[in-house]
Protein backbone atom coordinates (compact mmCIF):
# COMPACT_ATOMS: atom_id res chain seq x y z
CA UNK A 1 0.00 0.00 0.00
CA UNK A 2 1.38 3.37 -0.93
CA UNK A 3 2.02 6.08 1.60
CA UNK A 4 1.53 3.78 4.58
CA UNK A 5 5.13 4.60 5.36
CA UNK A 6 3.95 8.03 6.44
CA UNK A 7 2.26 6.47 9.43
CA UNK A 8 5.57 5.04 10.56
CA UNK A 9 7.18 8.45 10.17
CA UNK A 10 6.71 9.73 13.76
CA UNK A 11 8.27 6.52 15.09
CA UNK A 12 11.16 6.62 12.63
CA UNK A 13 11.79 10.33 13.30
CA UNK A 14 11.60 9.67 17.06
CA UNK A 15 14.17 6.90 16.72
CA UNK A 16 16.41 9.13 14.61
CA UNK A 17 16.25 11.95 17.16
CA UNK A 18 16.52 9.89 20.33
CA UNK A 19 18.70 6.97 19.24
CA UNK A 20 20.38 7.77 15.91
CA UNK A 21 21.45 11.33 16.63
CA UNK A 22 22.72 10.56 20.17
CA UNK A 23 24.64 7.57 18.81
CA UNK A 24 26.39 9.79 16.27
CA UNK A 25 26.95 12.45 18.94
CA UNK A 26 28.51 9.82 21.22
CA UNK A 27 30.92 8.90 18.45
CA UNK A 28 32.00 12.53 18.18
CA UNK A 29 32.14 13.21 21.91
CA UNK A 30 34.24 10.11 22.50
CA UNK A 31 37.26 11.92 21.11
CA UNK A 32 36.87 15.11 23.11
CA UNK A 33 37.36 16.45 26.56
CA UNK A 34 34.05 17.87 27.70
CA UNK A 35 32.99 18.95 31.19
CA UNK A 36 29.49 20.01 30.16
CA UNK A 37 30.32 23.61 31.03
CA UNK A 38 33.03 24.52 28.54
CA UNK A 39 32.48 23.35 24.96
CA UNK A 40 33.98 20.03 23.91
CA UNK A 41 37.68 20.15 23.03
CA UNK A 42 38.98 17.65 20.47
CA UNK A 43 41.74 15.54 21.98
CA UNK A 44 42.23 12.91 19.29
CA UNK A 45 42.91 9.44 20.58
CA UNK A 46 43.80 10.58 24.12
CA UNK A 47 40.58 9.09 25.53
CA UNK A 48 41.23 5.78 23.81
CA UNK A 49 44.74 5.42 25.22
CA UNK A 50 43.37 6.41 28.58
CA UNK A 51 40.63 3.76 28.30
CA UNK A 52 43.17 1.06 27.49
CA UNK A 53 45.16 1.95 30.61
CA UNK A 54 42.12 2.45 32.84
CA UNK A 55 41.98 -0.43 35.34
CA UNK A 56 38.60 0.81 36.64
CA UNK A 57 37.19 0.41 33.12
CA UNK A 58 38.53 -3.12 32.68
CA UNK A 59 37.25 -4.05 36.12
CA UNK A 60 33.77 -2.74 35.22
CA UNK A 61 33.86 -4.65 31.95
CA UNK A 62 34.91 -7.79 33.83
CA UNK A 63 32.12 -7.29 36.39
CA UNK A 64 29.64 -6.86 33.55
CA UNK A 65 30.82 -10.12 31.95
CA UNK A 66 30.48 -11.89 35.31
CA UNK A 67 26.97 -10.48 35.60
CA UNK A 68 26.12 -11.74 32.10
CA UNK A 69 27.46 -15.23 32.87
CA UNK A 70 25.55 -15.39 36.17
CA UNK A 71 22.27 -13.73 35.19
CA UNK A 72 21.53 -14.40 31.51
CA UNK A 73 21.37 -18.25 31.68
CA UNK A 74 19.21 -18.07 34.81
CA UNK A 75 16.92 -15.47 33.27
CA UNK A 76 16.55 -17.40 30.03
CA UNK A 77 15.82 -20.69 31.80
CA UNK A 78 13.26 -18.92 34.00
CA UNK A 79 11.57 -17.19 31.05
CA UNK A 80 11.47 -20.37 28.94
CA UNK A 81 10.42 -22.53 31.88
CA UNK A 82 7.60 -20.15 32.80
CA UNK A 83 6.47 -19.94 29.16
CA UNK A 84 6.37 -23.74 28.69
CA UNK A 85 4.69 -24.25 32.04
CA UNK A 86 2.04 -21.60 31.45
CA UNK A 87 1.27 -22.16 27.78
CA UNK A 88 -1.55 -24.74 28.24
CA UNK A 89 -5.18 -23.73 28.27
CA UNK A 90 -6.14 -24.16 31.87
CA UNK A 91 -7.47 -21.99 34.61
CA UNK A 92 -4.30 -22.39 36.71
CA UNK A 93 -2.15 -21.42 33.73
CA UNK A 94 -4.15 -18.31 32.87
CA UNK A 95 -4.04 -17.24 36.51
CA UNK A 96 -0.30 -17.90 36.63
CA UNK A 97 0.62 -15.82 33.55
CA UNK A 98 -0.04 -12.34 35.00
CA UNK A 99 1.65 -13.38 38.26
CA UNK A 100 4.82 -14.40 36.40
CA UNK A 101 4.83 -10.98 34.73
CA UNK A 102 4.03 -9.07 37.92
CA UNK A 103 7.58 -8.40 39.27
CA UNK A 104 8.43 -6.86 35.88
CA UNK A 105 5.76 -4.20 36.46
CA UNK A 106 7.24 -3.19 39.83
CA UNK A 107 9.18 0.09 39.47
CA UNK A 108 12.94 -0.56 39.59
CA UNK A 109 13.53 1.75 42.55
CA UNK A 110 10.77 0.18 44.65
CA UNK A 111 12.09 -3.24 43.64
CA UNK A 112 15.67 -2.39 44.65
CA UNK A 113 14.58 -0.87 47.95
CA UNK A 114 12.46 -3.96 48.63
CA UNK A 115 15.58 -6.11 48.25
CA UNK A 116 17.56 -3.72 50.41
CA UNK A 117 15.17 -4.73 53.17
CA UNK A 118 14.77 -8.41 52.16
CA UNK A 119 18.55 -8.85 52.31
CA UNK A 120 19.09 -6.85 55.49
CA UNK A 121 20.96 -9.16 57.90
CA UNK A 122 19.09 -7.93 60.99
CA UNK A 123 15.63 -6.85 59.87
CA UNK A 124 15.16 -8.71 56.60
CA UNK A 125 12.90 -11.77 56.28
CA UNK A 126 15.49 -13.73 54.28
CA UNK A 127 17.86 -13.60 57.24
CA UNK A 128 14.99 -14.56 59.55
CA UNK A 129 13.96 -17.56 57.40
CA UNK A 130 17.28 -18.84 56.05
CA UNK A 131 19.65 -17.30 58.57
CA UNK A 132 21.64 -15.70 55.76
CA UNK A 133 24.50 -13.40 56.63
CA UNK A 134 24.91 -9.95 55.09
CA UNK A 135 25.36 -11.00 51.47
CA UNK A 136 25.98 -7.49 50.24
CA UNK A 137 29.25 -7.03 52.15
CA UNK A 138 30.86 -9.93 50.32
CA UNK A 139 31.92 -9.33 46.68
CA UNK A 140 30.54 -12.62 45.39
CA UNK A 141 27.54 -12.48 47.70
CA UNK A 142 26.66 -9.10 46.20
CA UNK A 143 27.26 -10.28 42.63
CA UNK A 144 25.12 -13.38 43.06
CA UNK A 145 22.38 -11.43 44.87
CA UNK A 146 22.13 -8.85 42.09
CA UNK A 147 21.99 -11.60 39.47
CA UNK A 148 19.33 -13.53 41.41
CA UNK A 149 17.05 -10.59 42.00
CA UNK A 150 17.06 -9.87 38.27
CA UNK A 151 15.61 -13.33 37.58
CA UNK A 152 12.20 -12.19 38.78
CA UNK A 153 11.97 -9.44 36.16
CA UNK A 154 11.79 -11.48 32.97
CA UNK A 155 8.35 -10.40 31.73
CA UNK A 156 9.24 -9.41 28.17
CA UNK A 157 11.27 -12.54 27.42
CA UNK A 158 8.54 -14.64 29.03
CA UNK A 159 5.70 -13.26 26.88
CA UNK A 160 7.76 -13.47 23.69
CA UNK A 161 8.63 -17.11 24.45
CA UNK A 162 4.99 -17.73 25.31
CA UNK A 163 3.73 -16.27 22.02
CA UNK A 164 6.29 -18.26 20.04
CA UNK A 165 5.44 -21.51 21.81
CA UNK A 166 1.79 -20.85 21.00
CA UNK A 167 2.59 -20.39 17.32
CA UNK A 168 3.82 -23.99 17.00
CA UNK A 169 0.99 -25.89 15.28
CA UNK A 170 -0.63 -28.41 17.67
CA UNK A 171 -0.87 -31.07 14.94
CA UNK A 172 2.91 -31.58 15.18
CA UNK A 173 2.48 -32.71 18.77
CA UNK A 174 -0.53 -34.84 17.87
CA UNK A 175 1.46 -36.54 15.13
CA UNK A 176 4.32 -37.19 17.55
CA UNK A 177 1.90 -38.58 20.13
CA UNK A 178 0.37 -40.93 17.54
CA UNK A 179 3.87 -42.24 16.87
CA UNK A 180 4.14 -43.00 20.57
CA UNK A 181 6.54 -40.18 21.43
CA UNK A 182 6.67 -39.12 25.07
CA UNK A 183 6.79 -35.60 26.52
CA UNK A 184 10.59 -35.60 26.63
CA UNK A 185 10.74 -36.30 22.91
CA UNK A 186 8.21 -33.53 22.24
CA UNK A 187 10.30 -31.07 24.24
CA UNK A 188 13.74 -31.99 22.90
CA UNK A 189 12.80 -32.72 19.27
CA UNK A 190 9.90 -30.37 18.64
CA UNK A 191 9.53 -27.49 21.08
CA UNK A 192 13.16 -26.53 21.64
CA UNK A 193 14.37 -26.84 18.02
CA UNK A 194 11.38 -24.86 16.76
CA UNK A 195 11.94 -22.16 19.37
CA UNK A 196 15.72 -21.99 18.94
CA UNK A 197 15.80 -18.93 16.60
CA UNK A 198 13.71 -16.81 18.93
CA UNK A 199 15.48 -18.13 22.02
CA UNK A 200 18.77 -17.14 20.41
CA UNK A 201 17.42 -13.68 19.72
CA UNK A 202 16.09 -13.33 23.26
CA UNK A 203 19.41 -14.45 24.73
CA UNK A 204 21.34 -11.92 22.67
CA UNK A 205 18.90 -9.19 23.68
CA UNK A 206 19.28 -10.21 27.30
CA UNK A 207 23.07 -10.03 27.04
CA UNK A 208 22.69 -6.47 25.76
CA UNK A 209 20.10 -5.66 28.41
CA UNK A 210 22.73 -6.65 30.95
CA UNK A 211 24.56 -3.49 29.89
CA UNK A 212 21.63 -1.54 31.30
CA UNK A 213 19.31 -3.35 33.72
CA UNK A 214 21.74 -3.71 36.60
CA UNK A 215 22.19 0.04 37.00
CA UNK A 216 19.42 0.65 39.54
CA UNK A 217 20.22 -2.25 41.91
CA UNK A 218 23.97 -1.55 41.70
CA UNK A 219 23.31 2.15 42.30
CA UNK A 220 20.88 1.74 45.20
CA UNK A 221 21.74 -1.59 46.83
CA UNK A 222 25.52 -1.83 46.69
CA UNK A 223 26.69 1.53 45.29
CA UNK A 224 29.04 -0.48 43.10
CA UNK A 225 30.68 -2.24 46.02
CA UNK A 226 31.88 -4.02 47.99
CA UNK A 227 35.39 -3.33 46.71
CA UNK A 228 33.97 -2.34 43.27
CA UNK A 229 32.59 -5.88 42.78
CA UNK A 230 29.30 -4.56 41.38
CA UNK A 231 30.61 -1.52 39.53
CA UNK A 232 29.17 -2.48 36.16
CA UNK A 233 29.64 -0.49 32.96
CA UNK A 234 26.44 1.61 33.28
CA UNK A 235 27.35 2.65 36.82
CA UNK A 236 30.90 3.48 35.70
CA UNK A 237 29.55 5.58 32.82
CA UNK A 238 27.15 7.35 35.19
CA UNK A 239 29.89 8.16 37.69
CA UNK A 240 32.35 9.31 35.05
CA UNK A 241 29.81 11.56 33.35
CA UNK A 242 27.59 12.84 36.14
CA UNK A 243 29.73 12.68 39.25
CA UNK A 244 33.11 13.62 37.77
CA UNK A 245 31.70 15.53 34.76
CA UNK A 246 33.93 13.87 32.21
CA UNK A 247 31.31 13.67 29.49
CA UNK A 248 33.86 13.08 26.73
CA UNK A 249 35.54 10.16 28.42
CA UNK A 250 32.15 8.73 29.46
CA UNK A 251 31.24 8.71 25.76
CA UNK A 252 34.39 6.73 25.04
CA UNK A 253 33.21 4.11 27.54
CA UNK A 254 29.71 4.22 26.03
CA UNK A 255 31.34 3.62 22.66
CA UNK A 256 32.58 0.24 23.87
CA UNK A 257 28.97 -0.61 24.67
CA UNK A 258 27.98 0.32 21.12
CA UNK A 259 30.76 -1.91 19.81
CA UNK A 260 29.58 -4.83 21.95
CA UNK A 261 26.02 -4.21 20.76
CA UNK A 262 27.09 -3.97 17.11
CA UNK A 263 28.97 -7.28 17.33
CA UNK A 264 25.94 -8.97 18.91
CA UNK A 265 23.51 -7.52 16.34
CA UNK A 266 25.82 -8.72 13.57
CA UNK A 267 25.98 -12.22 15.05
CA UNK A 268 22.22 -12.17 15.35
CA UNK A 269 21.77 -11.03 11.76
CA UNK A 270 23.96 -13.87 10.53
CA UNK A 271 22.06 -16.38 12.66
CA UNK A 272 18.75 -14.95 11.41
CA UNK A 273 19.98 -15.45 7.84
CA UNK A 274 20.97 -19.00 8.58
CA UNK A 275 17.54 -19.65 10.06
CA UNK A 276 15.94 -17.82 7.11
CA UNK A 277 14.14 -15.32 9.29
CA UNK A 278 15.29 -12.42 7.14
CA UNK A 279 16.49 -12.38 3.52
CA UNK B 1 -3.51 -42.27 34.54
CA UNK B 2 -0.01 -41.11 33.69
CA UNK B 3 -1.32 -38.02 31.97
CA UNK B 4 -3.43 -37.05 34.98
CA UNK B 5 -0.36 -37.41 37.20
CA UNK B 6 1.49 -35.20 34.74
CA UNK B 7 -1.30 -32.68 34.85
CA UNK B 8 -1.25 -32.42 38.60
CA UNK B 9 2.55 -32.11 38.56
CA UNK B 10 2.13 -29.24 36.12
CA UNK B 11 -0.49 -27.64 38.36
CA UNK B 12 1.84 -27.97 41.33
CA UNK B 13 4.73 -26.40 39.43
CA UNK B 14 2.54 -23.48 38.34
CA UNK B 15 1.48 -22.81 41.92
CA UNK B 16 5.13 -23.02 43.05
CA UNK B 17 6.23 -20.62 40.31
CA UNK B 18 3.46 -18.13 41.07
CA UNK B 19 4.28 -18.29 44.78
CA UNK B 20 7.95 -17.57 44.17
CA UNK B 21 7.14 -14.62 41.91
CA UNK B 22 4.53 -13.07 44.18
CA UNK B 23 6.23 -13.62 47.56
CA UNK B 24 8.62 -10.64 47.34
CA UNK B 25 5.64 -8.35 46.73
CA UNK B 26 3.69 -9.84 49.65
CA UNK B 27 6.76 -9.31 51.82
CA UNK B 28 6.80 -5.67 50.72
CA UNK B 29 3.25 -5.19 52.00
CA UNK B 30 3.89 -7.18 55.20
CA UNK B 31 7.05 -5.24 55.97
CA UNK B 32 5.26 -1.92 55.51
CA UNK B 33 2.85 -2.74 58.35
CA UNK B 34 5.45 -3.14 61.11
CA UNK B 35 5.78 -0.37 63.67
CA UNK B 36 9.01 1.58 63.04
CA UNK B 37 11.70 1.94 65.70
CA UNK B 38 11.35 -1.60 67.03
CA UNK B 39 14.28 -4.00 67.58
CA UNK B 40 14.95 -6.63 64.85
CA UNK B 41 12.39 -9.44 64.60
CA UNK B 42 13.11 -12.74 66.31
CA UNK B 43 12.58 -15.01 63.34
CA UNK B 44 10.07 -14.51 60.52
CA UNK B 45 6.96 -12.49 61.43
CA UNK B 46 3.81 -13.46 59.59
CA UNK B 47 1.92 -10.77 61.50
CA UNK B 48 4.26 -7.79 61.82
CA UNK B 49 5.10 -6.67 65.33
CA UNK B 50 3.15 -3.56 66.37
CA UNK B 51 0.88 -3.88 63.31
CA UNK B 52 0.08 -0.38 62.02
CA UNK B 53 -1.10 1.47 58.93
CA UNK B 54 0.46 4.73 60.12
CA UNK B 55 3.64 4.29 58.05
CA UNK B 56 1.64 5.17 54.95
CA UNK B 57 0.72 8.51 56.44
CA UNK B 58 4.18 9.13 57.88
CA UNK B 59 5.90 8.79 54.50
CA UNK B 60 4.64 12.28 53.70
CA UNK B 61 6.56 13.67 56.70
CA UNK B 62 9.82 12.37 55.21
CA UNK B 63 9.41 13.27 51.54
CA UNK B 64 6.97 15.56 49.67
CA UNK B 65 5.43 12.57 47.93
CA UNK B 66 2.41 14.65 46.83
CA UNK B 67 4.59 16.95 44.70
CA UNK B 68 6.42 13.96 43.23
CA UNK B 69 3.12 12.25 42.41
CA UNK B 70 1.88 15.37 40.59
CA UNK B 71 5.06 15.53 38.49
CA UNK B 72 4.86 11.83 37.63
CA UNK B 73 1.21 12.22 36.66
CA UNK B 74 2.05 15.12 34.31
CA UNK B 75 4.71 13.01 32.58
CA UNK B 76 2.39 10.01 32.29
CA UNK B 77 -0.58 12.10 31.10
CA UNK B 78 1.40 13.31 28.07
CA UNK B 79 3.73 10.39 27.42
CA UNK B 80 1.20 7.54 27.50
CA UNK B 81 -1.25 8.85 24.83
CA UNK B 82 1.64 9.89 22.57
CA UNK B 83 3.22 6.46 22.98
CA UNK B 84 -0.01 4.68 22.10
CA UNK B 85 -0.56 6.80 18.97
CA UNK B 86 3.02 6.54 17.69
CA UNK B 87 3.13 2.80 18.37
CA UNK B 88 -0.26 2.22 16.78
CA UNK B 89 0.64 4.12 13.60
CA UNK B 90 3.98 2.38 13.25
CA UNK B 91 2.48 -1.02 14.06
CA UNK B 92 -0.23 -0.46 11.47
CA UNK B 93 2.36 0.59 8.89
CA UNK B 94 4.29 -2.62 9.57
CA UNK B 95 1.16 -4.74 9.23
CA UNK B 96 0.03 -3.33 5.87
CA UNK B 97 3.35 -2.34 4.26
CA UNK B 98 4.90 -4.19 1.33
CA UNK B 99 7.01 -7.18 2.42
CA UNK B 100 10.21 -5.22 1.82
CA UNK B 101 9.14 -2.16 3.82
CA UNK B 102 7.78 -4.43 6.53
CA UNK B 103 11.10 -6.25 6.88
CA UNK B 104 12.94 -2.93 7.07
CA UNK B 105 10.66 -1.52 9.73
CA UNK B 106 10.85 -4.70 11.80
CA UNK B 107 14.63 -4.79 11.46
CA UNK B 108 14.81 -1.14 12.52
CA UNK B 109 12.63 -1.85 15.57
CA UNK B 110 14.67 -4.90 16.56
CA UNK B 111 17.98 -3.05 16.21
CA UNK B 112 16.59 -0.14 18.25
CA UNK B 113 15.40 -2.64 20.84
CA UNK B 114 18.95 -3.98 21.05
CA UNK B 115 20.73 -0.70 21.78
CA UNK B 116 21.37 -0.39 25.52
CA UNK B 117 19.92 2.87 26.80
CA UNK B 118 22.92 3.30 29.09
CA UNK B 119 25.07 3.94 26.02
CA UNK B 120 22.80 6.88 25.14
CA UNK B 121 22.71 8.61 28.53
CA UNK B 122 25.60 10.97 27.91
CA UNK B 123 24.89 12.09 24.31
CA UNK B 124 21.17 12.47 25.06
CA UNK B 125 22.02 14.58 28.08
CA UNK B 126 24.30 16.75 25.98
CA UNK B 127 21.54 17.18 23.36
CA UNK B 128 18.88 18.13 25.90
CA UNK B 129 21.28 20.49 27.64
CA UNK B 130 21.99 22.11 24.31
CA UNK B 131 18.23 22.50 23.77
CA UNK B 132 17.96 24.13 27.21
CA UNK B 133 15.58 21.44 28.48
CA UNK B 134 17.56 20.27 31.51
CA UNK B 135 15.55 20.54 34.73
CA UNK B 136 12.25 20.36 32.84
CA UNK B 137 9.96 17.36 32.44
CA UNK B 138 10.43 17.27 28.62
CA UNK B 139 13.42 14.88 28.51
CA UNK B 140 11.30 12.45 30.54
CA UNK B 141 8.39 12.72 28.10
CA UNK B 142 10.53 12.64 24.94
CA UNK B 143 10.87 8.81 24.66
CA UNK B 144 7.14 8.76 23.84
CA UNK B 145 8.11 10.11 20.40
CA UNK B 146 9.78 6.77 19.67
CA UNK B 147 6.81 4.86 21.16
CA UNK B 148 8.81 4.62 24.43
CA UNK B 149 10.18 1.23 23.35
CA UNK B 150 9.95 -0.51 19.95
CA UNK B 151 8.49 -3.46 21.86
CA UNK B 152 5.14 -1.65 21.89
CA UNK B 153 5.30 -1.08 18.12
CA UNK B 154 5.85 -4.80 17.63
CA UNK B 155 2.89 -5.58 19.90
CA UNK B 156 0.62 -3.41 17.72
CA UNK B 157 2.09 -4.92 14.54
CA UNK B 158 1.45 -8.43 15.87
CA UNK B 159 -2.14 -7.64 16.67
CA UNK B 160 -2.88 -5.78 13.38
CA UNK B 161 -1.33 -8.54 11.30
CA UNK B 162 -3.83 -10.97 12.84
CA UNK B 163 -6.74 -8.95 11.43
CA UNK B 164 -8.01 -10.40 8.12
CA UNK B 165 -6.29 -8.59 5.23
CA UNK B 166 -9.61 -8.50 3.31
CA UNK B 167 -10.69 -5.88 5.83
CA UNK B 168 -7.97 -3.49 4.69
CA UNK B 169 -8.43 -4.34 1.02
CA UNK B 170 -12.11 -3.49 1.22
CA UNK B 171 -11.25 -0.15 2.80
CA UNK B 172 -8.67 0.50 0.10
CA UNK B 173 -11.27 -0.14 -2.61
CA UNK B 174 -13.32 2.59 -1.03
CA UNK B 175 -10.38 4.90 -1.72
CA UNK B 176 -9.53 5.52 1.89
CA UNK B 177 -6.07 6.93 2.57
CA UNK B 178 -3.75 4.85 4.82
CA UNK B 179 -4.54 7.25 7.63
CA UNK B 180 -8.25 6.86 6.88
CA UNK B 181 -7.96 3.07 7.03
CA UNK B 182 -6.11 3.32 10.32
CA UNK B 183 -8.70 5.76 11.67
CA UNK B 184 -11.83 3.97 10.43
CA UNK B 185 -10.83 0.30 10.42
CA UNK B 186 -7.71 -0.53 12.42
CA UNK B 187 -7.92 1.87 15.38
CA UNK B 188 -11.52 0.99 16.39
CA UNK B 189 -10.49 -2.67 16.46
CA UNK B 190 -7.38 -2.10 18.55
CA UNK B 191 -8.87 -1.16 21.92
CA UNK B 192 -7.39 -4.21 23.73
CA UNK B 193 -3.85 -3.65 22.36
CA UNK B 194 -4.09 0.07 22.99
CA UNK B 195 -5.09 -0.67 26.57
CA UNK B 196 -2.26 -3.18 27.02
CA UNK B 197 0.33 -0.80 25.55
CA UNK B 198 -1.06 2.12 27.57
CA UNK B 199 -0.70 0.13 30.78
CA UNK B 200 2.83 -1.01 29.94
CA UNK B 201 3.85 2.51 28.89
CA UNK B 202 2.34 3.89 32.07
CA UNK B 203 4.47 1.43 34.05
CA UNK B 204 7.57 2.38 32.06
CA UNK B 205 7.23 6.13 32.54
CA UNK B 206 6.06 5.79 36.12
CA UNK B 207 9.13 3.70 36.97
CA UNK B 208 11.58 5.72 34.88
CA UNK B 209 14.48 6.38 37.21
CA UNK B 210 17.51 7.28 35.17
CA UNK B 211 16.01 10.22 33.24
CA UNK B 212 14.74 12.14 36.29
CA UNK B 213 18.06 11.32 37.99
CA UNK B 214 20.03 12.82 35.10
CA UNK B 215 17.82 15.76 34.15
CA UNK B 216 15.98 17.03 37.21
CA UNK B 217 17.95 19.15 39.64
CA UNK B 218 15.27 21.13 41.51
CA UNK B 219 13.63 19.32 44.41
CA UNK B 220 10.10 20.37 43.43
CA UNK B 221 10.44 18.85 39.95
CA UNK B 222 11.31 15.30 41.02
CA UNK B 223 9.13 12.33 40.14
CA UNK B 224 8.09 9.47 42.43
CA UNK B 225 10.93 7.10 41.58
CA UNK B 226 13.68 9.58 42.42
CA UNK B 227 11.66 10.82 45.40
CA UNK B 228 11.51 7.24 46.66
CA UNK B 229 15.27 7.05 46.42
CA UNK B 230 15.55 9.81 49.04
CA UNK B 231 14.25 7.30 51.58
CA UNK B 232 17.11 4.90 50.84
CA UNK B 233 19.19 6.51 53.58
CA UNK B 234 16.67 5.62 56.32
CA UNK B 235 18.01 3.42 59.11
CA UNK B 236 16.94 -0.26 58.92
CA UNK B 237 14.71 0.36 61.93
CA UNK B 238 12.71 2.78 59.74
CA UNK B 239 12.50 0.36 56.80
CA UNK B 240 8.72 -0.01 57.31
CA UNK B 241 8.35 3.61 56.17
CA UNK B 242 10.54 2.94 53.15
CA UNK B 243 8.40 -0.12 52.34
CA UNK B 244 5.14 1.81 52.78
CA UNK B 245 6.41 4.36 50.25
CA UNK B 246 7.48 1.50 47.94
CA UNK B 247 4.01 -0.03 48.15
CA UNK B 248 2.41 3.30 47.24
CA UNK B 249 4.70 3.73 44.24
CA UNK B 250 4.30 0.10 43.18
CA UNK B 251 0.52 -0.12 43.53
CA UNK B 252 -0.61 2.01 40.53
CA UNK B 253 1.26 0.08 37.81
CA UNK B 254 0.56 -3.30 39.44
CA UNK B 255 -3.17 -2.62 39.78
CA UNK B 256 -3.35 -1.23 36.24
CA UNK B 257 -1.52 -4.30 34.90
CA UNK B 258 -3.72 -6.78 36.74
CA UNK B 259 -6.84 -4.95 35.53
CA UNK B 260 -5.61 -5.02 31.92
CA UNK B 261 -3.89 -8.41 31.89
CA UNK B 262 -6.60 -10.08 29.80
CA UNK B 263 -6.18 -7.46 27.09
CA UNK B 264 -2.47 -8.12 27.18
CA UNK B 265 -2.32 -11.91 27.19
CA UNK B 266 -5.56 -12.91 25.45
CA UNK B 267 -6.30 -10.07 23.04
CA UNK B 268 -2.81 -8.81 22.20
CA UNK B 269 -0.67 -11.93 22.36
CA UNK B 270 -3.49 -14.33 21.52
CA UNK B 271 -2.65 -16.60 24.46
CA UNK B 272 -5.91 -17.96 25.77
Amino acid sequence: MKKTGLLALPFVVGLAALVGLPAVAALGLAFTEFSGVEGPRFTGSANVSRLVADTAFWRSLGNTLIYIVLAVPLRMVAALGAALLLNRRSRTASAGRPLAYLPTVVPDVAYALLWLWLLNPLYGPLAAIFGTADLLVDPWGARVSLALLSVFQIGEAFVVALAVRRSIPPHLYEAAAVDGAGPWFALSRLTLPLMTPVLGLLTLRDVILSLQVNFVPAFLLTDGGPRYATTYLPLYVYRTAFRYFRLGYASTIALTMFIITAVIVLVQYRLARRWRLTP
Amino acid sequence: MRSSARRSLRGFLIVALATVFVTPLLFMVLGSLRAPGLPPPDGFELVPQGFTWSNYRNVFAFVPLGTYLTNSLIVVAIAVPVTVLVASWAGFAIAVASPRARRRLIALSVVALMIPLSALWVPRFVLFKWLGLVDTLWPLIAPALMATTPFYVLLFALSYSRLPSTLFEAARLENLSPFGIWRKVAWPLSAPVALAVAVLAFGWHWANFIDPLLYLTSGDKQTVSVGLRALQTLEPTNHPILLAASVMVTAPPVIAFLAAQRSFFVKTLGVR
